[in-house]
């Protein structure tokens, strides 16, 4: 078996281009040990509203995901979904990675755009709790993407070198609790707006989209999005979205150093997002380039 | 290219290696590799890579004979479909739909692709043209004759949030049943064992419905991985009444493997939930078929 091994995963990191942002930190201590160690990029903490969750407890939590070899998880608040005070929320966050997160969590604040004042939330995330960026959750969060403030935020998070993350979606819609009902989010509106500030570093999370989809190869095409594969399902579908697996169709729809680790943990079991790996005939660089060398490019460069 | 080639080693992210995962003995009873809308023989093959990357025991097929939505016609591809399952008995199964919208013909299916044909037992699809879900008594002399036959039965349910005011299952399909189908179904054959398909969708829900009726064994494969899922079926229902089944290609191993791994199991149970369950339920028509079978 070729493994990929640290030698391995450095080679494959340059290769890959990635290497000039592999910075010093948890994430080169990790693959001193042997193996790359993984940057998930969609994680969430605290409470899902509607179930307790396996490891809802942030130690719980961080202990799950060293255990996979996760060196570095960029954590989301399932706080922000439903509450007001966002300020609590992202200061809550910020805490909690600090204290219990054994330097492996990384802070991703919210901010509402229905709330009032939401440029403030901007600053607080940037300024003061020192989080390299935000993430939003459209739907659960009541507006979509054509919301008028949507654009200023893009080029407030591009003023700030903050990276953007957008989750499509949490939970299967057929299985909402009845009660909820979320406002429909279109990724229409989602194209010009990322054409319009070329210079975002946006990360779609969640992202459904089909290999032959066409949101998602104008999404791929047209702008500089980045995407998580945790809701990319189907048998080998990592390597068919990429052009790498056997039976993949046509011209890949997004190419491998635009893909980014992501669990969608502790909703998901971390397991899943490894096996999706497992499951496609990737190379050494390739799975270097998706398990971190493409996460820490996005941060690097925020 | 070669599906046993890995260029990382599972372990180090723990999770079990290929070699692992064939040692669990993974049956596959909900296995999608002839429901392709073109050509459905070729997605089998193309899907093969997959099975044998992911060490996959055997595959028990849910569409063999006519299609999903309309199973009682011969589809065009039948013919090609025996012949693959006669040619590779020793990793493929199959499983037949049936609509008890018609339940003769059901029947007469049922001895055409079970006792006069390859088949090992019958599946429920999500839905059908005179909105007949499994409840209902045209079920009868289906599960009359998959009892005679030891035929294994399948049900298809969910519990789709819809309807005014909103409830789980008031956005089913016509004719898709709901677990709470599976137990009155159940209740009226006390000795025949039941697969309630996708855990009702809502699994939550589904284990709630299902857990006093102890004919009824729980299957989880067509949703989303949530974690703690599996624990909690196996808390309410026990380990015995879980089988597991893959959904491929729609789904991915990756996604209904990862249910099971999540879970606080033994490796005994674990073998149990990937395959051990489902043969104990399938013993008795391998073994009138003629069948080799390792429990």
């Amino acid at each position: 078996m070729a493994t990929l091994d640290r030698r391995d995963f450095l080679k494959a990191s340059l290769l890959a281009g990635a290497a000039a942002s592999l910075a010093p930190g948890p994430v080169a201590a990790a693959a001193a040990g042997g193996a790359p160690g993984i940057v998930d990029t969609n994680v969430n903490l605290f409470q899902w509203p509607f179930r307790r969750l396996k490891y809802a407890d942030t130690p719980a939590l961080v202990a799950k995901l060293r255990r996979h070899r996760v060196v570095e998880a960029w954590a989301g608040s399932f706080e922000a979904l439903l509450q007001k005070d966002m300020t609590g929320v992202n200061a809550r966050l910020a805490r909690e990675c600090r204290e219990h997160g054994g330097g492996l969590l990384r802070p991703f604040g919210s901010v509402n755009l229905a709330w009032p004042d939401w440029e403030e939330d901007v600053r607080r995330c940037h300024e003061e709790f020192r989080m390299p960026g935000l993430r939003i959750y459209p739907g659960y969060q009541p507006f979509d993407l054509a919301h008028p403030d949507f654009k200023r935020l893009l080029a407030v998070t591009r003023e700030r070198g903050l990276v953007l993350q957008i989750a499509f979606g949490m939970e299967d819609p057929r299985v909402h609790h009845p009660t909820l009902q979320l406002v429909p989010v279109t990724v229409g509106p989602l194209l010009p707006a990322l054409q319009a500030e070329p210079q975002a570093r946006v990360q779609l999370l969640h992202f459904v989209g089909r290999p032959l989809a066409a949101d998602l190869r104008q999404l791929s095409d047209q702008t500089s999005a980045r995407f998580d594969f945790s809701r990319w399902e189907g048998n080998g579908a990592v390597g068919k979205f990429t052009g790498v697996a056997p039976d993949a169709k046509g011209s890949p729809a997004v190419p491998v150093d635009r893909v980014l680790f992501g669990s969608h943990a502790p909703f998901f079991p971390i397991e899943t997002a490894i096996l999706r790996l497992m499951e496609s005939p990737f190379d050494a660089a390739q799975l270097a380039a998706m398990m971190q060398g493409n996460a820490r490019q996005l941060l690097g460069r925020a | 290219m070669n599906p046993r080639e890995f260029h990382f080693n599972p372990a180090d992210y723990g999770v079990p290696t290929r070699e692992e995962f064939v040692s669990y003995r993974i049956w596959d009873s909900h296995f999608h590799g002839f429901y392709g809308s073109g050509d459905p023989v070729a997605q089998f093959r193309a899907n093969a890579f997959y099975v044998e990357r992911m060490g996959v025991e055997r595959s028990v097929s849910l569409e063999i004979g006519g299609t999903l939505s309309d199973p009682i016609t011969p589809a065009k591809h039948d013919a090609a479909v025996r012949t693959i399952l006669e040619e590779q008995k020793d990793r493929l199964s199959g499983i037949t739909p049936i609509d008890p919208g018609f339940p003769d013909e059901s029947c007469a299916k049922m001895e055409q692709w079970i006792r006069n044909g390859p088949c090992i037992g019958i599946k429920y699809v999500g839905g059908n043209k005179r909105g007949i879900v499994c409840s209902h008594p045209n079920n009868d002399p289906i599960i009359r004759l998959a009892a005679e036959l030891e035929a294994t039965i399948y049900i298809h349910t969910w519990l789709k949030i819809g309807g005014t005011p909103r409830l789980p299952g008031r956005d089913n399909n016509p004719g898709e049943s709901t677990p709470m189908d599976v137990v009155a179904l159940a209740k009226r054959f006390p000795r025949v064992r039941f697969i309630c398909g996708h855990s009702g969708g809502d699994w939550e829900l589904g284990v709630r419905a299902v857990r006093e009726q102890k004919n009824v064994l729980l299957e989880f494969a067509g949703s989303d991985p949530h974690s703690g899922s599996v624990d909690l079926a196996v808390k309410e229902l026990g380990v015995d009444r879980i089988v597991w089944g893959g959904h491929g290609p729609s789904r991915s191993y990756a996604t209904e493997y990862g249910k099971v791994l999540d879970a606080d199991l033994s490796r005994a149970d674990r073998m149990k939930i990937f395959g051990g369950n489902f043969r104990q339920l399938a013993a008795g028509i391998f073994r009138r078929k003629g069948l080799k079978l390792e429990l």
